[in-house]
């Protein structure tokens, strides 16, 4: 046994990076409601936290934050900040959380936490919010998500450090961060922009953005998971939901060098027109503030930015017969004039020869 | 005054061959006292940039970066340091942020000094291996920030214009033809006339409604000029082409005649970088779309374009862009046409072909953030922790007198920690603030709550209307 060298294993083990998962569910209940049959909510959000409890097992460095994007707001479940109290006592009743002795303290915290901020956030949201809420904020969830991941990956957080603008002095305590987004609606037409955004600002960060889908379409998230090189996943059976976080999302950004995840092939990269949100595979674009129109827009004038637009330039692409008329025109006319030519020249030969002859 | 220079103008007077040398007064440094050059540029330039006899010279103002930091008071430095370091991302930060029309769709011609100046070792490693590194990162920033652009690379060497790399929307192009330049080393003398009148030929076919744009490295101190470089110039104006120079020795007069010819009468776009810093800074400032001036710089034009979708073949097949057998690329949405990487030009039937995500790149630099503002002590206390990152704010002073101190601090700071969204209201530290308007470009605040009669998240930036400057 003294032959074996464990310090190579030692050494290896050194350079590993602690790493954070932010994970942002769509909490929107018009939308979970159609999938009460097979996955309620409660299910899930329980799938999910066994799910973190995973991701801080592998490492004691390793950690987690939980953003509820709602129908009307997009909130931090975990770590929060106004409510400590209220998440310690309301939850548990009477219970302390760093008694119970069979549990990981850490797990017991953030599931305290989670439920505790989960069940306030359903408490306050009115029957009346609801009606026809069918969009979810995920352009502030992706938002709180990047801001929160920004400031982790670079602040050494040594002690939970409170003047954090210490730690900003050049400290470099890079953490692999990712962004996994459990999504249920579809339609984010309306926080395109905002969306977008946020996906370049992730993509310049290198920070991967994840996409569970577990119903509902959106172009926008898949382009996402696309740009940022995150994981794709459109789940088929919505009621094994935990054995999909577990197979496909649980390796974190370094290991996934050494994985084939599974990912998109086809991606649907078309662009949903300004005038009604349409989507389009050919569509005309303002030169000056670049608003997609599926049709030239009314007197060419764009109606976003009010600028007098110059379609002279489609006269080329649009009316293909009459290029084609043309161009026929030409060469015919070519040809005559050629013809006429070849037979004037003739003639001219054959002229000369006719006295010949 | 002129002894200093006097080495620069002895390299000078060797390389006057044929052409002329149009060299006039030049002066170190981008707003210093005027040095002027030798004995040849005094002739011909009567008209010192900058009387500096009054005012103390640049090198004798030292700033020393130590006389800012004060002990705190608990005898370290770490709060005045972190105050200064607040204080220097708050200062980059403020920019105008009125929404401009811009230039999106651009068309630059890159050109680089590759002359015997550029030999000089005053940049580390020397000026010609670092503006090719810098070339290439100006190239990859560039199609990152206007991705449905056009660029081409042009030197200078030997008093001819080198073709480096056609105008093409491809960045692998053109870093693969800078990259091979790494070899060569600088040669001869620069000629701008030469340089501008092909870049002005590169971009004669540019369409209107994109813009029309030179960007110049100049090592250099001369310009060695077939012919006159004012009627150039005067070319260039009647093209509608912007030039910018980053110089790296001194402020030449012809290159700062040729910048505020070109862009109507602003020098701002002429800089002189002071180190490699700075170097880089300003060849980068170049890669945000220029602001319109006047209608008339570009046409407004509505433009087709096809979206197309990638797809995946089970059999590789030919692409119409490089004829190379691939499995997958984009269809073009009219004719079907293979192409292997976007955006491009339909080979066959020349409809323009890009991702949406190209388009939504460019939207931030049209729709900026608005700046957040400081935030007093009498209104912190309805925040406790930053909105986005979680961070802990400090607590207000107990003592009232401290509370009614005004917001800003004297660095510029804000004297709670805090910075509001002027349109949620929302506090954030100071490096969301940075985060948001730098990389995200969206209040997440503003994103994550509906506003009582809600104006739609993808218009809102686009109902204001947008100024030409
Ligand atoms: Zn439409
Ligand atoms: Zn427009
Ligand atoms: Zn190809
Ligand atoms: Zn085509
Ligand atoms: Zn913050
Ligand atoms: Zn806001």
């Amino acid at each position: 046994m003294d032959t074996v060298d464990a310090s190579a294993h030692y050494s290896q083990s050194v350079d590993e990076k602690p790493s954070l998962l932010v994970l942002i569910l769509d909490t929107n209940p018009y939308a979970w409601s159609t999938l009460s049959a097979t996955l309620p909510l409660e299910r899930a959000l329980a799938s999910i936290l066994i799910f973190l409890n995973v991701h801080m097992a592998f490492s004691h460095a390793n950690r987690v934050a939980v953003i509820a994007s709602h129908t009307r707001s997009a909130r931090f479940l975990y770590p929060t900040t106004t409510s400590t109290t209220t998440a310690a006592g309301g939850s548990g009743g009477s219970e302390d959380p760093f008694r119970d002795a069979n549990k990981y303290r850490q797990f017991r915290l953030i599931e305290d936490q989670v439920q505790a901020s989960f069940a306030e956030l359903m408490r306050q949201t009115t029957a009346s919010e609801l009606v026809d809420a069918k969009e979810t904020m995920m352009a502030g969830a992706l938002g709180l998500a990047l801001g929160y991941v920004n400031r982790l990956v670079r602040v050494d957080d040594s002690g939970g450090v409170v003047g954090g603008k210490d730690g900003a002095v050049g400290e470099v305590t890079s953490m692999n961060a990712r962004i996994l987004v459990v999504s249920v609606s579809g339609d984010l037409a309306e926080q395109y922009v905002p969306v977008m955004n946020s996906i370049f600002a992730a993509q310049r960060k290198k920070i991967p953005i994840d996409i569970c889908k577990v119903a509902g379409e959106t172009v926008f998230l898949q382009q996402a998971s696309d740009t940022t090189r995150g994981i794709y996943m459109q789940l088929e059976h919505p009621e094994s939901l935990l054995q999909y976080l577990m197979m496909c999302f649980i390796p974190d950004t370094a290991t996934r060098r050494h994985l084939v995840p599974p990912t998109q092939v086809n991606v649907d990269f078309r662009a949903a027109c300004f005038c009604h949100k349409n989507v389009v595979d050919i569509g005309f674009v303002c030169s000056i503030c670049l608003s997609i129109f599926c049709t030239p827009p009314e007197g060419a004038i764009c109606t976003t930015c009010n600028t007098k637009l110059d379609i002279s330039a489609l006269g080329n692409f649009g009316g293909k017969p009459a290029v084609v008329l043309t161009k026929k025109k030409k060469t015919k006319k070519l040809k005559q004039s050629k013809a006429t030519s070849f037979s004037n020249e003739a003639s001219a030969t054959s002229t000369p020869g006719t006295p010949a002859s | 005054m002129a002894d200093s220079d006097e080495d620069y103008i002895a390299t000078d007077d060797e390389e006057i061959g044929a052409h002329n040398i149009s060299k006039s007064g030049r002066h170190r440094g981008a707003g210093g006292a005027a040095a002027t050059g030798g004995s040849g540029a005094r002739s011909k330039n009567g008209s010192k940039p900058g009387g500096g006899a009054q005012k103390r010279e640049r090198w004798e103002d030292i700033k020393r970066s130590w006389d800012n930091v004060v002990e705190g008071e608990d005898g370290s430095l770490s709060s005045t340091v972190a105050g200064l370091l607040e204080a220097g991302k708050r200062k980059r930060l403020l920019k105008d942020t009125t929404p401009l029309q811009r230039g999106i769709i651009r068309h630059l011609i890159l050109i680089l000094d590759l002359s015997s100046a550029m030999m000089e070792k005053d940049f580390r490693p020397t000026r010609y291996l670092l503006s090719l590194r810098y070339a290439c990162d100006f190239v990859r920033e560039y199609f990152e920030q206007n991705p449905i652009s056009q660029l081409g690379v042009l030197g200078m060497r030997d008093g001819l214009a080198v073709r480096i790399s056609d105008l093409s929307g491809n960045p692998v192009d053109h870093i693969e033809a800078i990259g091979k330049l790494r070899l060569d080393e600088g040669k001869g003398a620069p000629s701008l006339q030469n340089a501008l009148e092909m870049s002005r030929a590169a971009l004669f076919h540019a369409p209107s409604h994109g813009t029309r744009e030179v960007v110049i490295v100049f090592g250099a101190l001369l310009s060695s000029d077939p012919g006159d470089i004012h009627q150039t110039i005067s070319h260039l104006v009647e093209d509608k082409i912007r030039v910018s120079v980053v110089g790296l020795s001194a402020q030449v007069a012809v290159c700062r005649e040729l910048c505020k010819r070109t862009n109507a009468g602003d020098e701002g776009v002429y800089g002189v970088a002071l180190d490699d810093k700075h170097f880089r800074e300003l060849l980068l400032d170049t890669t945000i779309p220029p602001v319109t001036r006047s209608a008339k710089m570009s046409a407004s034009s509505l433009l087709m374009m096809g979206f197309p979708s990638r797809m995946v073949e089970k059999t590789a097949s030919l692409c119409a862009c490089h004829s190379t057998l691939t499995k997958g690329g984009y269809l073009c949405s009219r004719c079907s046409t293979k192409v292997c990487a976007l955006p491009m030009e339909c080979p066959a039937c020349g409809l323009t072909l890009i991702l949406s995500t190209h388009l939504a790149r460019s939207y931030h630099h049209l729709f900026p953030l608005k700046n957040w503002v400081e935030v007093p002590w009498k209104a912190a206390s309805k925040s406790t922790h930053c909105y986005a990152c979680q961070i802990p704010f400090p607590h207000p002073p107990a003592k009232p007198e401290e509370l009614s101190a005004p917001a800003k601090t004297a660095t510029g700071t804000s004297v709670s920690s805090r910075y509001a969204c002027t349109i949620c209201h929302n506090h954030f530290c100071i490096d969301c603030d940075v985060f948001c308007h730098e990389t995200l470009y969206n209040c997440p605040a503003c994103q994550s709550s509906v506003p009582k009669g809600r104006i739609s998240n993808g218009a809102r930036g686009r109902s204001d209307p947008m100024e030409v400057g």
